[in-house]
């Protein structure tokens, strides 16, 4: 027998977003990556009030100290040192800032911009939306590396010129995601039945379309914070962003190549914390979408 | 179907232009001497220079420049490459088969390993399988290409022993140029320790093909995975199921030809990433590819060079993408429409 509900169950009642989190928080996987997500971005925030020596302090009386968990090491340096006597434990912690830190500021950079040229794409139409979309396509077709080298060629070298290659690398596959999620909100019913109230282009988009579309923004974000965490650290290894100081995780691989043998903790601590910073960004990427999923199942 | 071919062609040849006209330009946003930047010659004289000027229209405004740019780009004359003064044309016909053969052999065990992979994840997807599955998916997913590669030499070619760490194959074997891929070169260069030069060149092959191959391998372990689940929720499938087929068949003669169309649109967008993990993959392994010469460009300031490798490397990605889009578009009917 059909019953008659004044108010819909207890489930259905809870808001879009406490739903997304709930089926979130069901993933053990993606709630370990939002621990480590959140423990990087803490550490890319905090890090030089954290480190215990200066990372870029050179101590000639303690080179290449192993690692602490080795009978040599000290306890005041629990990575030990580099050739030059820095603390590898603070080169570690500052280089949070410069990998993490500097990627998550070119995603958000390349998202604002995309957002608008999105928005210019997908909300226009004719000439200027298939005008835009080819030069987008021909920005895809160059791979970030090349572009990278490009601007590295006409700028020199250095961290914040990479960025923008990275940033330029990036805004491709955002413009693209935006334009068709607007193309796909501009086809629904509510859509013209709001515009059939009377609402401009304006409202429509930020009454209707930006709510609906963000959280498929933030996953598309996360993927590219996870290439752009990649990047950053493979031209900082190739010696083309982040330049030798400078205590970026890639660098700092590039830095200690050369003594592979006798400090190999030097080249796999780093590395590990940029697989580690990755995998955190996609555990929370695929969380997310996984966890959209099911609520429209449900 | 023929309209669709036309607009493709209409918008390949716009991106070309748009692309020639990047790289003339970059002769000019390049820092130094604009003639020397287009010429690639290094110290030139002032009768030279003038003569130069008049060969390649400097004197005349941009469109002129860029016209007699075209016009050289077409009959070949790249310039010289400033390091080693030799033709960039002859250089990159000598290199970019080395890049295509590894990326080429990336993306064949990506197919013959993702796919699978894939496949099997998508069966049972709570199932144990599928969760290792997708556990080291993510991880290859996440994993930085230089740090790996730096794991398996040291594991294989240090600690081991069993690979090589650089090249395309020892230098006791000398092998004629021909199509410029080395297993196909020997096979047909014909001499005595055939065998031998293809174990060895191989053994030189397989850690850089497996290094470059794990990320292309688990963007396809991911997407057929989805893929499948996607249409395994098909009315059609249902249908499938309801008129009496079982799995396998359903599988191979429904599930498997939808899923996979999406797959190869999937290799053109991943072609650029292929192409930039190349790169880096060459620089590591010192393979004698396009990606390590254009690398070594920039520690040499070899402006040339690098306004031909942009020129090289990206008509190559488009054409992938074209290709791509257009078999994707033959096979899918549905996606003509658009």
């Amino acid at each position: 027998m059909a019953r008659f509900r004044l108010l819909p169950d207890e489930q259905q009642a809870r808001s879009p977003l406490l739903l997304l989190w709930r089926e979130f928080a069901r993933q053990h996987s993606a709630m370990s990556g939002l621990v480590l997500f959140i423990l990087f971005f803490l550490l890319a925030l905090l890090s030089p009030l954290l480190t215990p020596h200066d990372p870029y302090l050179q101590n000639d009386a303690l080179l290449l100290i192993a690692p602490s968990w080795s009978e040599q090491g000290l306890v005041q340096y629990p990575f030990g040192t580099d050739d030059l006597g820095r603390d590898m434990f603070s080169r570690m912690l500052v280089g949070a800032r410069y990998t993490f830190g500097i990627a998550l500021i070119t995603v958000v950079g390349a998202l604002l911009i995309g957002l608008l040229l999105g928005v210019l794409a997908g909300m226009s139409k004719g000439v200027k939306s298939s005008a835009l979309n080819h030069v987008l396509d021909l920005a895809l077709t160059i791979p970030s590396l090349l572009l990278a080298i490009i601007i590295v060629a006409i700028l020199g070298p250095g961290l914040i010129n990479t960025l923008w290659a990275i940033m330029l690398a990036l805004l491709p596959q955002f413009v693209h995601s935006i334009r068709n999620a607007i193309a796909e909100q501009l086809n629904q019913d509510y859509v013209t039945a709001y515009r059939l109230d009377g609402a401009s282009n304006w409202q429509v988009l930020t009454r209707l379309i930006l709510p609906n579309i963000w959280e498929r923004l933030t996953v598309t974000a996360t993927m590219a914070l996870s290439t752009a965490i990649l990047d950053i650290a493979a031209l900082g290894f190739l010696g083309l962003g982040a330049q030798a100081p400078t205590a970026e995780w890639g660098a700092i691989i590039a830095d200690s190549l050369d003594l592979i043998y006798v400090a190999p903790a030097g080249v796999a601590l780093p590395g590990l914390l940029i697989f580690t910073a990755v995998l955190s960004v996609n555990l929370v990427g695929d969380g997310l979408r996984n966890a959209m999923k099911k609520r429209r199942e449900n | 179907m023929i309209l669709y071919l036309l607009r493709r062609l209409f918008l390949l040849a716009f991106v070309f232009i748009a692309l020639s006209i990047l790289a003339f330009s970059l002769g000019y946003l390049f820092p130094g001497n604009t003639l020397q930047n287009f010429t690639g010659m290094t110290d030139i004289s002032a009768e030279m220079a003038t003569q130069l000027t008049a060969e390649y229209r400097l004197d005349s405004g941009y469109i002129q420049q860029y016209i007699a740019y075209l016009q050289r780009i077409f009959s070949g004359d790249w310039g010289l490459s400033f390091a080693s003064k030799q033709p960039l044309l002859q250089e990159i016909k000598i290199l970019l088969p080395a890049t295509l053969e590894l990326a080429a052999y990336a993306l064949l065990v990506s197919f013959f390993v993702g796919i699978p992979l894939g496949i099997i994840a998508a069966i049972k997807p709570e199932g144990i399988v599928s969760r290792i599955i997708s556990a080291l998916a993510i991880a290859g997913y996440s994993i930085p290409i230089f740090w790996w590669a730096l794991l398996l030499i040291m594991l294989f070619s240090i600690g081991l022993g069993w690979l090589p760490t650089a090249g395309r194959i020892s230098v006791l074997y000398e092998i004629p140029h021909v199509t410029g891929f080395m297993l196909a070169d020997i096979l047909l260069a014909n001499s005595q320790h055939q065998t031998e030069a293809l174990l060895n060149a191989l053994r030189h092959t397989l850690l850089p093909t497996i290094v470059l191959a794990t990320f292309p391998t688990t963007v396809m372990i991911r997407f057929t995975r989805d893929s499948m689940l996607d249409v395994w929720e098909q009315s059609y499938i249902k249908t499938a199921r309801a008129k009496g087929l079982n799995r396998a068949q359903v599988l191979y003669r429904h599930a498997l030809r939808n899923a996979l169309l999406p797959v190869i649109r999937q290799i053109g967008l991943q072609f650029s990433t292929l192409i930039t993990l190349a790169m880096i993959t060459e620089v590591i392994f010192s393979w004698p590819g396009i990606g390590r010469w254009l690398i070594d460009s920039i520690y040499q300031r070899n402006y040339p060079a690098i306004q031909a490798g942009l020129l090289v490397i990206s008509t190559l990605v488009i054409s992938v993408n074209m290709l791509t889009e257009i078999l994707h578009t033959l096979f899918n009917p549905l996606a003509r429409k658009r």
